[in-house]
């Protein structure tokens, strides 16, 4: 290396370590799925959207503690939710111990605003009277000993149907006042994280919070602890993927420097070769960050795969040197397929930019610059710190004993037709579930946890996570109004078994105008004063006993109605909050349904209610909005397509030769397609990102198999160059497909067997023969 | 506080005391007896928020499962069931009521203390209770008063009475002076209701225990 050459290396490496510490400052990761989805279209999708992970179902983590007698699980269930209540971490918090929700003393008038006990039949003679008597029965009864206390002031017993009313439909069965599974083998709790459950981290923490508290409150106990729900799950992968990731990135790195070492035997070429690639890497995340607010972890991951292509272009320059020739000679001469391989893939993930998904903007945007970046510099900054070269790779024995067998093997132009013919077979044989369009596949959890889920699910009785009533309106109380109205219907429904039971924010929280109704409906002191001398007349109680609650009804009749700010202390708030909320200037209320046995007929509630009121089966319109987004990729993908044949084109001029070229990417696309196949792998995203990885390596291999001289010894150094390229990219994703997180499986098995089939056609089909 | 009649009534029930003089911890073993077990019973309840006392009368049943059920046909319908932790009532056309004992701390001491007398073990009793033994020539009276300050603030004493190995009445007397007499089947029901007076003489009050229990400051 020159004088110069070694100052340029510096500042090379000065630049990358600048680079790095800007992107470090500015780049803002999110985890936000919902940046990876097509902008929805119609009320449903654009719900689903707005709900995914956001929703209060899910962000319950079901808890369930066993391995010890019932009552001493049922000491720590308590133990743990009174100690988890008082952490910022979580929400609610509920095992079955805690009080029913109360109404605070000073708002205790308000029952009068928020029952509807009074709504059919209004407070009158007969009501008061069958009340007393009523109570004239409790107090021969052994519930007195609870009741006496609220009798003068609560005869008719509005606080305890309030919180009658405020509790769950169905509760999991109790020992010692803790939930429990049916068998009493493991006590229960839910907990409502603050995160929501697409943040990753902010799931980590407050399951670490979790953890630590159990660990506390189980003491000396052999109790075990499981957590489930959408928040775990989106942890668990994320650190699962996060471990493998990096033991795969250290053994990937140590086999790279091996075969680097292997192929080139000079430190220097191994430690060079990494250049393009990490400035390429940093020009696209620089771009990212500069055009976008925050890229999404995904983007990043895949990001970073795409551009693995790059660290191919160093190869291409070093496996073509010739001893006494300056390295800047040679990248000229390997310029043309380089070029070629880097423009039409550029031009391809072009067709992504306006694909009007954010995530693939960014991933499309990352990648084509971070390839451009690697090009020119493999093109112009690499020559001039790369040392003379000792070997010559077209001496090696080796090479010469593989080239010559390859040699004489027939052209197997056969598979041009042999593989389409297959191909075609095996889509014909196994038509069904050729696309996957769950959209919880997408981030995949283990089948054992989603078992697991279920049950503790159906334990719970939590509120459905697939199916959903929405209100919308323009403000609070219009919201409020519309989730009134379909209190008939719900009624009905449950009524009917279509249902188990529903919850919505007015029913703790009733609009000004209902409140305003019952106040005008609630008789005046003088009548009331009235109404319980009658009543009290015909019962063994003294009228006077009845006070204060003559006085509270007083107070309800002039207290303006109760809003959200009043409650906002209270455990009403949490329930009021999850339910009722804004988003870009309209407010939604949430109908959470619980056991629903007829789809259909909520369905059709909702269409009744219509526009104010949606139905929202979230499988279904994820599934339409999967189904949307691929066919929007589709299209994309065969514009890129269409782009990728017009620079090949324009660069090769001749039909024969652009065929040539074409021909191993296109039957590699189709053995991968047929193989997954004929496999039962469903196609998702992560599969067709993979497929355009593996076309954009199989383009390369044709690029420069087809460009190499008849020359056999700049054959020779070609084949070294791809054999290179090939088995480094084969080493780094046949270790992913070993993965246990499905996606990264999916990658490394699409990629592996892209790079085995490109290289093998591109040899056998592309490959010029030596004269 | 009002006393849960129906575990008084059933520990009544269960518990075959003979005349003969007999030290607490006889008793204590000669309380031991295997379910079920049904008897008849009226109660009176004075309290100073009614008018005028209150008299129901039906069954009570303590069943093999454990569970507790009190029955009242006269003068309207209603079933009380106490199994675990939960008092379930249901009342003619009205849906049923379900209470946890965990909210009435004071209910519970009573349901334990009566699963103490059945199990024949008397420590849990005499950890809630100051347990006095009163007897004459033919009757016998068995005095209750809590220990707890917050529950002897609402309930004075208990008193379980009866003659020879048949207990017939349980009073439990409120400290504010308000009282439920629960008289057992053998007893004859008169449509007229008694006078306070003949209850507390019915009941031996005063018998075993002095007539009003002052609550030690």
């Amino acid at each position: 290396m020159t004088r110069r050459g070694a100052w340029l290396l510096a500042a090379w490496c000065v630049l990358l370590a600048i680079g790095v510490t800007w992107i470090q400052s500015r780049l803002h990761v999110s985890a936000d799925l919902r940046l990876f989805m097509p902008t929805p279209r119609g009320e449903q999708q654009r719900l689903l959207v707005q709900n995914i992970g956001e929703s209060p179902a899910s962000r319950l983590l079901l808890v369930a503690i066993d391995g010890d007698q019932p009552a001493v699980l049922a000491g720590i269930s308590k133990q743990l939710a009174s100690t988890l209540a008082a952490r910022p971490e979580f929400g609610l918090v509920a095992n079955g111990a805690q009080a029913p929700i109360a109404i605070p003393d000073a708002l205790l008038p308000y029952r009068y605003l928020l029952t509807d006990s009074f709504d059919l039949h209004s407070l009158d003679a007969s009501t008061l009277e069958t009340a007393l008597a009523d109570r004239a029965a409790d107090m021969a009864s052994p519930a007195s000993t609870l009741l006496e206390a609220w009798l003068p002031r609560d005869p008719t017993l509005e606080v305890l149907h309030l919180v009658d009313r405020w509790q769950p439909g169905t509760e999991p069965r109790r020992v010692d006042d803790a939930w429990f599974t049916g068998d009493g083998r493991r006590a229960l709790l839910l907990v409502e994280t603050r995160a929501a459950a697409f943040d990753p981290d902010g799931q980590t923490t407050a399951l670490e919070a979790l953890r630590a508290e159990f660990a506390r409150a189980r003491g000396a106990s052999p109790a075990r602890l499981t957590i489930s729900g959408s928040g775990y799950f989106s942890s668990v992968i994320k650190q699962r993927t996060q471990a493998e990731a990096s033991w795969f990135g250290g053994i990937a790195t140590a086999g790279m420097i091996l075969l680097l070492w292997f192929a080139y035997r000079h430190v220097g070429f191994t430690l060079l070769g990494a250049l393009p690639l990490a400035s390429g890497a940093l020009a696209g995340l620089a771009m990212v960050s500069w055009l976008f607010q925050s890229v999404h972890g995904i983007t990043l991951a895949f990001g970073f795969t795409l551009i693995g292509v790059a660290q191919d272009y160093p190869m291409h320059l070093f496996s073509h040197l010739r001893r006494g020739e300056s390295a800047e000679v040679t990248a000229r001469r390997v310029w043309p397929p380089l070029a070629t391989g880097v423009a039409s893939t550029c031009v391809a993930y072009l067709a992504f930019l306006i694909s009007g998904v954010i995530g693939l903007a960014q991933l499309a945007c990352l990648t084509a610059c971070g390839l451009v970046v690697a090009g020119l510099t493999t093109r112009y900054l690499l020559p001039r710190v790369t040392p003379a070269a000792t070997r010559d790779p077209a001496d090696s024995r080796l090479l010469e004993r593989i080239d010559r067998r390859v040699s004489r093997l027939p052209r197997p132009l056969a598979l041009l037709l042999v593989i389409p013919v297959a191909a075609a077979l095996v889509f014909w044989l196994r038509p069904e579930g050729f696309w996957q369009n769950d959209l919880s596949k997408l981030t995949p959890v283990p089948p054992t946890l989603l078992r697991e889920d279920l049950a503790l699910r159906r334990e719970l009785a939590t509120p459905d996570l697939r199916y959903l009533l929405v209100a919308s309106g323009i403000d609070e109380q219009d919201v409020l109004a519309r989730l009134e109205s379909l209190d008939d219907s719900l009624a009905q429904a449950v009524n009917r078994g279509a249902i188990g039971s529903y919850d919505h924010a007015a029913r703790y929280l009733p609009s000004d105008a209902r409140q305003r109704a019952r106040q005008a409906k609630l008789p005046d002191p003088a009548q009331l004063e009235r109404l319980v001398h009658e009543a009290a007349a015909a019962s063994p109680f003294d009228a006077q006993l009845f006070a204060p609650f003559v006085a509270d009804i007083a107070r309800a009749r002039e207290l303006p109605p109760l809003s959200r700010a009043e409650l906002a202390t209270t455990p009403l708030a949490l329930r009021i909050d999850s339910a009722l909320f804004h988003r870009e200037g309209r407010w939604y209320g949430l109908v959470s349904l619980f056991d629903v046995h007829d789809p259909a007929a909520m369905a059709a509630l909702g269409s009744a209610a219509s526009p104010f009121v949606t139905f929202l089966d979230l499988k279904d319109a994820s599934e339409q909005l999967v189904a949307a987004h691929r066919s929007h990729i589709l299209l994309c993908l065969d514009v890129s397509a269409l782009l990728l044949v017009m620079v090949i084109w324009i660069a090769l001029r001749r039909v024969s030769r652009v065929l040539r070229v074409l021909a191993p990417m296109v039957l590699t696309t189709l053995i991968i397609l047929a193989v997954l196949r004929g496999f039962g792998v469903s196609l998702n995203l992560f599969h067709l990102i993979s497929l355009v990885l593996a076309a954009g390596l199989g383009l390369d291999y044709a690029l420069f198999f087809e460009h190499a001289s008849d020359d056999p010894a700049e054959q020779r150094r070609t084949l070294h160059a791809l054999l290179v390229c090939a088995l480094s990219t084969l080493l780094v994703f046949a270790l992913l497909a070993l993965s246990t997180v499905p996606v990264l499986a999916a990658i490394g098995i699409t990629v592996s067997l892209g790079v085995v089939c490109n290289f093998l056609l591109a040899l056998l089909l592309t490959r010029e023969r030596a004269a | 506080m009002r006393p849960p009649i129906p575990y008084l009534l059933c520990v009544a029930m269960l518990t075959s005391v003979a005349a003969s003089s007999r030290a607490l911890d006889e008793l204590e073993r000669a309380l031991r007896r295997t379910p079920p077990v049904t008897t008849g019973f009226v109660e009176y309840r004075f309290s100073h928020l009614l008018k005028n006392p209150l008299q129901v009368s039906g069954t009570l049943e303590y069943r093999a499962d454990g569970v507790l059920a009190r029955r009242v046909e006269v003068p309207y319908r209603e079933s009380t069931e106490v199994s675990g932790e939960q008092l379930r009532i249901e009342r003619e056309n009205r849906p049923a009521r379900t209470l946890s004992l965990a909210r009435a701390p004071q209910l519970r001491v009573m349901l334990g203390s009566f699963r103490a007398l059945l199990e024949g073990n008397f420590a849990p009793l005499s950890r809630d209770f100051e347990v006095t033994l009163a007897e004459d020539d033919t009757h016998w009276t068995l005095t209750l008063v809590p220990r707890d300050a917050r529950l002897l603030k609402a309930l004075a004493r208990i008193q379980v009475s009866g003659s020879e190995d048949r207990p017939d009445c349980i009073a439990a007397l409120e400290s504010d002076g308000d009282a439920a007499f629960t008289l057992l089947e053998s007893q004859p029901v008169s449509a007229a209701l008694p006078a306070r007076a003949v209850l507390e003489h019915r009941c031996h009050l005063g018998a075993g225990a002095p007539r009003a229990a002052p609550p030690a400051p």
